[in-house]
């Protein structure tokens, strides 16, 4: 067998990895040839930047977790509790900002610390415990804020902190890239992102090869609810306070994530992937409705980008260990290990966690 | 009065066609043969039982009668006197070949009666299931079978044997019951206890006695002469032998497994020096699931080999011993260091490392590159802040592949799922010798691997062991164990029964001591 090479599993430079890309051009240049007024300004990249900046630092809130083997569904309501106790502690209770966004973010950590706690010390399926978790902190929202919401802080720092323009772009693009740039170099250039694609890939074989597959889950678990805490600050900050923001969030940022995973590094769950998937998708979304002026493209559009996503992804490796399971079929002297060792491959490889499949 | 000599009397018009018939079945993966021309016999209302050393084509052998695999032209399958379509599971199954794995398919939080029926099929009223006739005909099957089970329990609340039990009356139950004609049992008592084997074995009595031909795979030696009625034996793909079970002696039958092979010296072992250092690894009072105590220490220096028939306790040792799985009583020392049971990382900062036998679901993770597999356990080396340092990395991925002549070559970032299983065993041997371990803990390392990549591996367990290393290589391969170890401890029945070193180390007398041959020669 070590005569026979593997395939070189290099993906091409073509549509491949790509896609995402070749798809974001020729929604440009649709629309750009069908409404080039309306589409093609500098307003529109500007509004479509700005307004998804956010959405972007949630996408990479769930990226984290899911690159680790683990769902984080309550992102949305940790960032609608965020905008709450960060607006509530500056209007209401009269601190000043900086104290006020430092609880808020440190709050956020604490519920991620706690999803971590479920997950891993726990036990409970990080699908069900985060789900659960978003409901608790619904309730709590609804504690911080008396079921009202709040009136917005009128300090100028406040409004300063999102409401500036660097380069023609609100800061809040800024800030986003930021952490985007931070992420990528934790996730792709340091033992610790190493650890987390290991423990998402095959958490077993991770622990038996010495990493720490609990801390790191609930390490990934703790990030996203920070991260989360951010996101909730610059919106409170951008539009005001909101007990429904975050909501509309969840299924934009698990498409943006899984699209994203089929881009760059396909099977990985990755920084730019998530993010070229996110802005292709908002682009088109701008451009339909730049045409039509309806508004539930936005819907109809992620709905469907995440479950292609999926589909596509489950296709890739489905493909890939049919392949593989054609090496050990020849491989295998009939001793029966064979079998066993293609039905172990379901459980273990693969990035997606278990409730993709 | 045998058995078969019921069925001859109840069908009144002579014998019945036999219910297996083979002759010449070969079976080749590539240039591997793994059967050649097997001629096998297995009569009405007998059970025939099959044995064989692990990769002696037993597996391929059911897997070819059950239609998985499509045997070589040129051989034949007759079931019941009907020839079966070769590589169609449905023509097995339509001629009455029933199969029982040892993975049994159960459905454990389901009841024994939904069990059944799930195969056999739900009787129904309107949609509704009826509950009662369910009930009735589970009960009915169970009784056929000697079992005494409530059919409403749950599945897995059920003992090792009872389970079985539940598979095979599944298998036999069918809306047209004579229609059976072979029910083939995969090493049903492989992971069953002592005191669960009898009343298996009462069930395969039992249905042998209804007519159906039952041939039975199994590595007890007891249990042949126990409930078989004939036995034919493998070894490399060919039969050896088929013979009446009462006309066999316990020694005949193991030197019929293990075959000419007797005094085989190994080059390897005895070149290897033994050192008079301290102990580096000691286990003391260890013992996991089966594994009921162990005891030993191994030196710098060393190999040392554990072999063991499955559910001997062999394959929960050295996981145990690296805390992958937990253990329930012992101790293990490296040096001086006491190791934390279940903490794979602790024994890895100890100078521990273990290959663990399930490469896939356990050795990698297949989704990352080669290189990314090769490096994971120790880190830190290439870290230097803020980057870990990617061009050092890939050189010494590639200077990884040299030593241990992965191929291809230059695939160091390639996913580890899309190498060959030799090649991904090279790596994640890399993978530990890169830490400089003072033991390697070896499970089967060259399972499912190619001959040129097995004496590759050898080569790279010899020469870890000459730098200083000791290691322990726990293998069903006992050649494997012969050439490679100074001396191999035998595991019979969760306990060291032997120590075999020097002259005596030979792959006869390592099968004797696993299989437990009484009259064997002093």
């Amino acid at each position: 067998m070590s005569a026979s090479p593997p395939a070189r599993p290099r993906p091409g430079l073509g549509f491949d990895r790509f896609s995402g890309l070749y798809l974001w051009a020729l929604i440009i240049i649709v629309f750009g040839i069908w409404v080039p007024d309306l589409f093609l300004t500098m307003g529109t990249l500007h509004s479509v930047a700005a307004q998804q900046a956010i959405a972007a630092i949630v996408a990479l809130a769930v990226l984290v977790p899911l690159a680790a083997g683990a769902y984080d569904l309550s992102v949305g309501a940790t960032v609608n509790l965020a905008t709450i106790i960060v607006t509530v502690l500056q209007a209401d209770k009269g601190w000043s900002m900086w104290p006020a966004i430092g609880v808020t973010v440190v709050a956020c950590f604490v519920i991620g610390a706690v999803n971590g706690f479920v997950v891993v010390v726990l036990r409970v399926n990080s699908f069900i415990a985060t789900l659960g978790a978003a409901s608790i902190i619904a309730a709590l929202q609804s504690i911080v804020s008396g079921q009202r919401q709040p009136l917005p802080p009128t300090s100028r720092a406040w409004s300063d902190l999102t409401q500036r323009e660097v380069l023609g772009f609100q800061i809040v693009v800024l800030y986003m890239l930021v952490v985007a740039i931070i992420l990528w170099l934790v996730l792709s250039q340091t033992p610790v992102g190493r650890y987390i694609y290991a423990v998402g890939g095959n958490a077993e074989a991770a622990r038996l090869s010495g990493v720490r597959t609990g801390t790191w889950t609930w390490f990934s678990l703790t990030t996203s609810a920070t991260l989360c805490g951010i996101a909730g600050v610059l919106y409170a900050s951008l539009s005001g306070p909101s007990l429904t923001f975050g909501g509309a969030l969840l299924l934009p940022a698990f498409a943006a994530v899984f699209l994203g995973s089929t881009q760059l590094y396909p099977g990985r769950f990755n920084v730019w992937g998530t993010l070229i998937a996110l802005y292709a998708l908002a682009t088109g979304i701008k451009g339909l409705q730049l045409v039509t002026g309806v508004q539930w493209l936005a819907d109809l559009f992620n709905g469907v980008a995440v479950i292609t996503a999926v589909a596509f992804a489950v296709w890739r490796q489905r493909k890939a260990r049919s392949k593989r399971d054609a090496t050990a079929s020849r491989r295998s002297k009939g001793t029966g290990g064979a079998e066993v060792d293609v039905g172990g491959v379901t459980p273990a490889s693969g990035q997606q966690p278990a409730a993709v499949r | 009065m045998t058995p078969r000599e019921l069925v001859e009397r109840a069908d009144g018009a002579g014998p019945l066609p036999p219910s297996l018939l083979t002759r010449g079945l070969s079976k080749s993966f590539g240039l591997t043969r793994a059967l050649t021309g097997v001629d096998l016999r297995v009569d009405a209302g007998t059970v025939h039982a099959l044995l064989g050393e692990n990769g002696s084509g037993k597996s391929t052998l059911i897997k070819t009668l059950s239609g998985y695999h499509h045997p070589d032209p040129g051989g034949s399958v007759e079931v019941g006197g009907q020839p079966l379509q070769a590589g169609v599971a449905s023509s097995a199954y339509d001629l009455g070949c029933r199969f029982v794995h040892q993975d049994l398919g159960l459905v454990d939080t389901c009841s024994v009666a939904d069990n059944v029926a799930l195969t056999t099929g739900f009787p129904t009223r309107c949609g509704a299931v009826r509950r009662k006739a369910l009930r009735r005909r589970t009960e009915e099957a169970l009784q056929r079978l000697g079992l005494a089970l409530d059919p409403d329990t749950l599945v897995g609340g059920l003992a090792a044997a009872e389970r079985t039990g539940v598979a095979v009356a599944r298998a036999l139950a069918d809306a047209d019951r004579t229609s059976v004609r072979l029910l083939v049992l995969d090493e049903p008592t492989a992971t069953l206890p002592d005191t669960e084997v009898k009343q298996l074995l009462a069930v395969v009595r039992a249905v042998a006695a209804s007519g159906v031909g039952v041939l039975y795979v199994t590595h007890h030696l007891d249990e042949v002469f126990e409930v078989a009625d004939d036995v034919s034996v493998l070894r490399d793909g060919r039969k050896v032998v088929t013979t009446k079970a009462r006309a066999l002696t316990r020694r005949e039958l193991v030197e019929h497994l293990v075959g000419g092979e007797l005094e085989e010296v190994s080059a390897a072992s005895d070149s290897l020096p033994t050192a008079h250092a301290a102990p580096v690894l000691r286990v003391q009072d260890l013992s996991a699931g089966p594994l009921v105590t162990a005891n030993f220490t191994v030196r710098p220096g060393e190999v040392v080999g554990v072999a063991g028939l499955t559910g001997s306790g062999r394959e929960t040792l050295l996981p145990a011993i690296f805390g992958a799985i937990p253990r329930s009583s012992g101790r293990v020392q490296i040096g001086d260091v006491i190791l934390a049971p279940g903490r794979p990382d602790r024994a890895i900062a100890a100078g521990l490392t273990l290959l663990p036998a399930d490469r896939v679901r356990l050795g990698g993770v297949m989704s990352m590159s080669a290189r990314e597999n090769l490096t994971l356990p120790a880190l830190r080396a290439l870290w230097r802040a803020p980057r870990l340092r990617r061009r050092l990395e890939v050189a010494q991925a590639r200077t990884w592949f040299e030593r241990l002549d992965v191929r291809p070559r230059g695939a160091v970032d390639a996913p580890l799922g899309s190498f060959s299983g030799g090649n991904q065993q090279k790596v994640l041997f890399g993978k530990w010798l890169r830490c400089a371990p003072r033991v390697l803990l070896l499970d089967e390392p060259t399972q499912g691997v190619d001959i040129g990549a097995k004496a590759e591996i050898h080569r790279q367990i010899l020469s870890a062991v000459e730098a200083g290393a000791a290691a322990v290589v726990s293998s069903s391969d006992y050649d494997e164990l012969v050439a490679l170890c100074r001396r191999v401890m035998v595991l019979r029945d969760g306990r060291f029964v032997a120590e075999l070193s020097n002259g005596a180390l030979t792959v006869a007398e390592v099968a004797r001591e696993a299989l437990g041959s009484e009259d064997r020669a002093a």
